[in-house]
């Protein structure tokens, strides 16, 4: 960051962007490779959202993470962009001049950021273990710790909630970096223009009863069978959470959440059945002998490249049969018995598979709507912020110099995230133009 | 035995990524780190879980600037991804960033000799090896900075072309808005009332004309092709060939419409996919822009009918060419639906099988009764998927936006026309995201779906009427059903228009799809392998509006980055030559591709000279000169041979 950025009073900037996914990233280097100074506000411990976490990415599989990491370099170093992480927006109010005004909050880590080295030795030194929510509680974490290896800001933060305050991790830091002193920290700051990236929400699979409810032990997410397959993967191959077997014959429930309104969901999560197919390939690579079948409905590979990247799936002998399960049940051994109608046979049939995953979807992640007092931010009919003009103006909401870009918007992948993202950042540069001149032409008018 | 490369004087650090695992899994990072640590004037090396990681980065940086070093090596991926990330990286811990080389051990190593790890690890070593000889005789290298041009090209003014345009105009980019046809507009003018808003094609293009025209920076040029350029980004020169319409202003309305009847020629009407007629002085549709009629001069007979009601009409018009100068291109020039072959799904065999986009057209037409031929239509089979996802044939790719499209154009059948039997003979409905909101109101109203499989696809009888539609039913067991019905709408797909002339003067990249490609769906989604050269909208692939109005504003976020500055830097790895071994022999001259290479009188003799802003440092002259007297800096002869040397060692 350059200095005279940091000097200036972070008071007043161009745009502020909440949410440091990909699609909030996207935004703020767009808009600050333009010139404009832009404070992204991201409510987890690291910026990077979905994306950091996930393996290869469909259809081309590059690795997620290092396509990622090089994106969230560049704007955790941009001179034009602030970044705050740990924090949320509480309250956005329009002032005479038609600018947005921000109240920020930011939650301690008790960790300084400007000493923390990221040597671990806290880590090292913290007796609690608790469940790893960035590997999707497959493994554990300590409770002073380094949110993941490709973290931005690479450096500790203490969970308060589980810390026993033994004072371990402050004897081991060298550099002292560790502060238990720390406070909320409240910004306030006046943007002309505002991008909301907040993203999504998964389906949490434990609201189908059908599916066991989350209590069979061989039933992961697609979300945590995606940790299995990182580079960096805590395992170094695919696992069944119930008893560590690798397993050998592996089910993918498609549409789990989706296209279902006794759930309350009735739209396509339109990624789970191409994230189902790019895991399918991921685990042969892992368990070269181990069967994969996908239980679909219809196979939504719509995009460019999708298609075919479905037909390289077949190839592979991943099994597609089209049928909606019905009912998942445990057997004694830990293996799950499948029901389900095989619409090409027309018969109710039965299938053993020694792990399943649930390919959940897409969910809106609301909140936003409630910070701006009296303005009304819309939400549309399934709960995603409104685009009134979606046609020939997309990510532009109901409110002046407010945008929306990538899942906020409804479901879509990293390269449909990444366009919106491009597209709200020229919609709002175009805004903050017009929105000075008009300023400046009020300014220099005699009244 | 492996050789060590020329030892140069050069502290280097050299990093081995593992990428998470790519790399590590196969290769053994840990005895690569030691066989490269013991190369003279490595100073270090270091092995890293994701060299592209922030905290990996300001490490380099900090060793940099602690050790020091002269010159980094990284050996991890395909530099296409990561070149500039390390370079830099390079400059931010004070270096030349032409002190950095990136050695690629993913796709050229790791991932291509998975199964034989042992050589993966020595390969590894080579090819770092020869980094190191490189980076060992590298010299730092300043890239030239050139004024660009505040001003863009866009080339075709459908919805893609005419949002961008809009919009870089408000951000104070002066824009040229080429379109070949005579009337903007695109596809989107044809189609009516569309999915997912029921606004109509000619609402869209109204509001985005009125738009266009408000603003003096854009200037529109209709009947337009461009017919050569030269240049690079920040500065292209384009030749323009403005056809002419044959008709100009002042003319009312009235007289127009009277010109139009008084027209004896009648020709196929394409704009409604040949189910109309139209004369050769003609306009598309009442609201079409620019408001003003165009005659066909292939179809004109110049019986000068029409003069004797508008004076408006000059049958003399000849085209003009114009040169313009721009910062950078975007291209916005569509689609084109697939046009079935004959025979396929009875297609020209039988009247009443028609394409979606004449059924697209038809619907825009009809106004009561759903007629097709003179007879009321109360049955419809859509055909999925044709011309799309073919397993043998040329279109693999599903065309993206067709079951949504075709799905609100069968509730429009039924709830305003009336229709009551629409059957969908589909493959597998693609209604992705909200768009399953019209599949499932469609499915609960009455429509029949019925799936067929890509071996055993439906067939089309249209030797008796009716027609007669078989399916081998997937939802049903595959049961063989037997659907009769008045009408066979086929749901094409969409191909790349039929653009030869511009791709090879623009040097457009094609993907395997033969759709114009961009350099990464992720990391740079609309930018091409040509500089300056942006794409957007249906000519990069199937989309609907939304998706081509977000492509396009993307691409907008692109080209104003690029011209804001309002100059560009140059890769510096141009040609340069020696003039004292030049020879003039004009071999250099023959072999670049790029107009880059002049001659120029010296005192003694005739050399060889860089234009640097057209050479792009390609490397044809080097090979072809016979005394070595031209070279590419930063791939050098002796940085070449250096490499090759330390890798056959
Ligand atoms: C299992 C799985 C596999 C996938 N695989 C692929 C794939 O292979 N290819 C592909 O293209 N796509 C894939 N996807 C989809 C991809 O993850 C999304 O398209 C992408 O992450 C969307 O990016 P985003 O920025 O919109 O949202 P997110 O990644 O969700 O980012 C939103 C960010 O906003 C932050 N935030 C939320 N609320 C607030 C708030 N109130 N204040 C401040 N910050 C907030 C969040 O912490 C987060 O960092 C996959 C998804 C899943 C679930
Ligand atoms: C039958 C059908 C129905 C559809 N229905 C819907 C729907 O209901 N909802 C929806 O959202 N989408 C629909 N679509 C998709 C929609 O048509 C496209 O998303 C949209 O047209 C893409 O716009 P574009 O600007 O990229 O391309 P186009 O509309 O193809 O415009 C490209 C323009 O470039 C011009 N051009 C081409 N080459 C050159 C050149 N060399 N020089 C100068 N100009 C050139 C062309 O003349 C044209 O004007 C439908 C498509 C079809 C085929
Ligand atoms: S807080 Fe201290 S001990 Fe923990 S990672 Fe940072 S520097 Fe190391
Ligand atoms: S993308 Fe596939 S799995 Fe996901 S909701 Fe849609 S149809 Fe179901
Ligand atoms: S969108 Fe539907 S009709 Fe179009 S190609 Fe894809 S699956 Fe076939």
């Amino acid at each position: 960051m350059s200095d005279d950025f940091r000097n200036s009073s972070l008071n007043e900037l161009d745009a502020l962007v909440i949410g440091g996914g990909i699609a909030g990233l996207e935004s703020a280097l767009n808009l600050a490779h333009m010139g404009f100074h832009v404070m992204i506000v991201e409510k987890d411990l690291s910026i990077g959202g979905r994306m950091i976490h996930l393996s290869k990415v469909f259809p081309t599989l590059d690795c997620s993470a290092c396509i990622t990491t090089p994106k969230v370099s560049e704007t955790a170093r941009h001179p034009n962009i602030e970044i705050l992480n740990h924090s949320e927006v509480k309250h956005i109010s329009r002032d005479e001049n038609g600018s947005y005004r921000a109240v920020i909050e930011q939650r301690p880590r008790y960790v300084i950021d400007s000493l923390c080295t990221g040597c671990q030795d806290c880590e090292e030194a913290c007796p609690v273990v608790v469940k790893d929510e960035y590997q999707y509680n497959l493994v554990g974490r300590k409770a002073a710790y380094i949110p993941f290896s490709i973290a931005s800001p690479r450096i500790a933060a203490i969970d308060l909630d589980n810390c026993i305050l033994c004072g371990a991790c402050e004897k081991a830091c060298g550099p002292g970096a560790i502060d238990f002193t720390q406070e909320t920290r409240i910004t306030e700051i006046t943007v002309n223009s505002i991008i909301v990236a907040t993203g999504f929400k998964l389906f949490d699979p434990d609201r189908i009863t059908r599916y066991g409810g989350g209590k069979l032990k061989n039933v992961v997410t697609a979300m945590q069978m995606e940790r299995q397959l990182v580079p960096t993967r805590p395992f170094n191959t695919v696992l069944r959470p119930g008893d560590g077997k690798v397993p050998d014959k592996i089910a993918y429930v498609l549409c789990a959440g989706s296209r279902d309104a006794t759930v309350g969901n009735p739209i396509c999560s339109q990624i789970c059945c191409m994230y189902s197919i790019k895991q399918a390939q991921l685990i042969l690579g892992a368990v070269p002998m181990a069967d994969v079948t996908i239980y679909f409905l219809h196979v939504r590979a719509f995009g460019k490249g999708f298609d075919e990247f479905y037909q390289q799936a077949k190839m592979m002998d991943v099994q597609f049969i089209k049928g909606k399960i019905g009912r998942i049940k445990e057997l004694e051994n830990g293996d799950l018995m499948l029901r389900y109608e095989d619409i090409a046979s027309g018969q109710v049939k039965e299938t053993q598979h020694d792990m399943v995953v649930l390919s959940v979807g897409i969910l809106p992640n609301m909140g936003i709507e409630k910070l701006f007092g009296d303005e009304k931010f819309k939400l549309d009919p399934f709960n995603f912020y409104n685009q009134p003009n979606e046609m020939t103006d997309p990510f532009k909401s109901n409110l002046p110099g407010v945008f929306i870009a990538g899942t906020s918007t409804g479901p879509m992948d990293i390269p449909d995230s990444i366009l919106s993202a491009g597209a709200a950042a020229a919609q709002a540069a175009k805004y903050m133009k017009q929105h000075q001149a008009s300023i400046s032409h009020q300014a220099t008018t005699p009244l | 035995m492996i050789k060590e490369p020329n030892f140069t004087g050069k502290r280097i650090g050299v990093y081995i990524c593992q990428c998470g695992s790519n790399i590590s899994d196969y290769v053994d990072v840990e005895k690569v780190r030691e066989e490269i640590s013991r190369g003279k004037g490595v100073s270090l090396a270091k092995i890293t879980m994701f060299a592209c990681a922030d905290s990996a980065q300001k490490e380099i940086v900090a060793d940099i600037q602690n050790e020091p070093l002269d010159a980094i090596v990284v050996a991890s991926c395909s530099p296409k991804l990561h070149l500039n990330t390390f370079r830099g990286v390079a400059e931010r811990g004070g270096l030349n960033p032409y002190n950095y080389v990136q050695v690629n051990i993913r796709e050229q190593d790791s991932w291509a000799h998975s199964d034989k790890p042992a050589q993966a690890t020595l390969k590894a070593i080579h090819l770092i090896r020869a980094g190191i000889a490189k980076v060992s005789l590298s010299e730092p290298l300043t890239p030239m900075t050139i004024p660009a041009e505040n001003s863009v090209a866009i080339v075709g003014a459908g919805v893609a072309g005419m949002r961008a345009a809009i919009e870089l105009a408000d951000l104070g980019v002066n824009v040229h808005l080429i379109e070949r046809e005579h009337f903007v507009g695109g596809r989107v003018a044809q189609w009516g009332k569309m999915s997912m808003t029921n606004q109509t094609g000619e609402e869209i293009i109204t509001e985005l004309y009125h738009e266009v025209k408000k603003r003096e920076s854009i200037r529109v040029y209709t009947g337009a092709n461009i017919i050569a350029s030269k240049g690079s980004i920040g500065n292209f020169n384009i030749q323009v060939k403005i056809q002419p319409r044959y008709v100009e202003p002042p003319c009312d309305p009235e007289s127009f419409k009277k010109a139009i009847e008084a027209c004896p020629v009648e020709v196929d009407d394409e704009f409604n996919f040949n189910l109309t007629k139209r004369k050769a002085i003609f306009f598309n549709y009442r609201s079409e822009f620019p408001a003003m009629p165009v005659v066909d001069m292939a179809a004109c007979t110049r019986c000068e009918e029409c003069l004797k009601y508008c004076h408006g009409i000059r049958l003399d018009q000849q085209y003009r060419i114009i040169e313009i100068h721009v910062g950078s291109i975007f291209l916005a020039t569509g689609f084109n639906p697939y046009e079935p072959k004959k025979g396929e799904f009875g297609y020209q065999e039988h009247p009443n099988v028609i394409t979606f986009q004449q059924l697209k057209r038809l619907l825009d037409l009809t106004k009561g009764e759903f007629r097709f031929r003179g007879k009321k239509i109360e049955r419809v089979a859509f055909i999925y998927c044709v011309g799309s996802r073919q397993i043998d044939g040329e279109n693999k790719y599903c065309a993206r936006y067709c079951c949504t499209s075709a799905i609100h154009a069968a509730i429009q059948l039924r709830q305003e026309l009336k229709v009551p039997f629409i059957y969908h003979i589909n493959k597998g409905i693609r209604t992705y995201g909200k768009q399953e909101i019209l599949y499932e109101q469609s499915s609960t109203s009455g429509d029949v779906y019925l799936q067929f499989v890509e071996d055993d696809p439906p067939v089309v009888e249209v030797l008796n009427n009716p027609i007669k539609v078989t399916v081998n039913d997937l939802l049903t067991a595959h049961m063989e059903v037997t659907v009769t019905t008045d009408l066979v709408v086929l749901i094409t797909g969409m191909v790349p228009r039929v653009n030869t002339e511009l791709i090879s003067i623009l040097k457009v990249p094609l993907g395997k799809d033969h759709f114009y490609n961009e350099i990464h769906p992720k990391l740079r989604p609309v930018e091409t392998m040509i500089d300056g050269l942006v794409i957007a909208g249906c000519c990069q692939g199937p989309r609907n509006i939304a998706e081509s109005a977000s492509s396009a504003l993307a691409a907008v976020s692109k080209v104003y980055s690029i011209l804001n500055k309002g100059e560009i830097k140059l890769e510096p790895t141009l040609a340069i030559v020696n003039p004292a071994a030049c020879e003039w022999c004009g071999k250099c001259l023959e072999a670049c591709p790029f107009d880059a290479i002049e001659r120029i009188e010296t005192e003694k003799v005739p050399v060889a000279r860089i234009i640097e802003s057209n050479c792009k440092g390609c490397g044809m002259c080097t090979p072809v000169c016979p005394t070595e007297a031209i070279d590419i800096k930063g791939y050098t002869n002796p940085e070449v041979r250096s490499m090759i040397e330390a890798m056959s060692g």
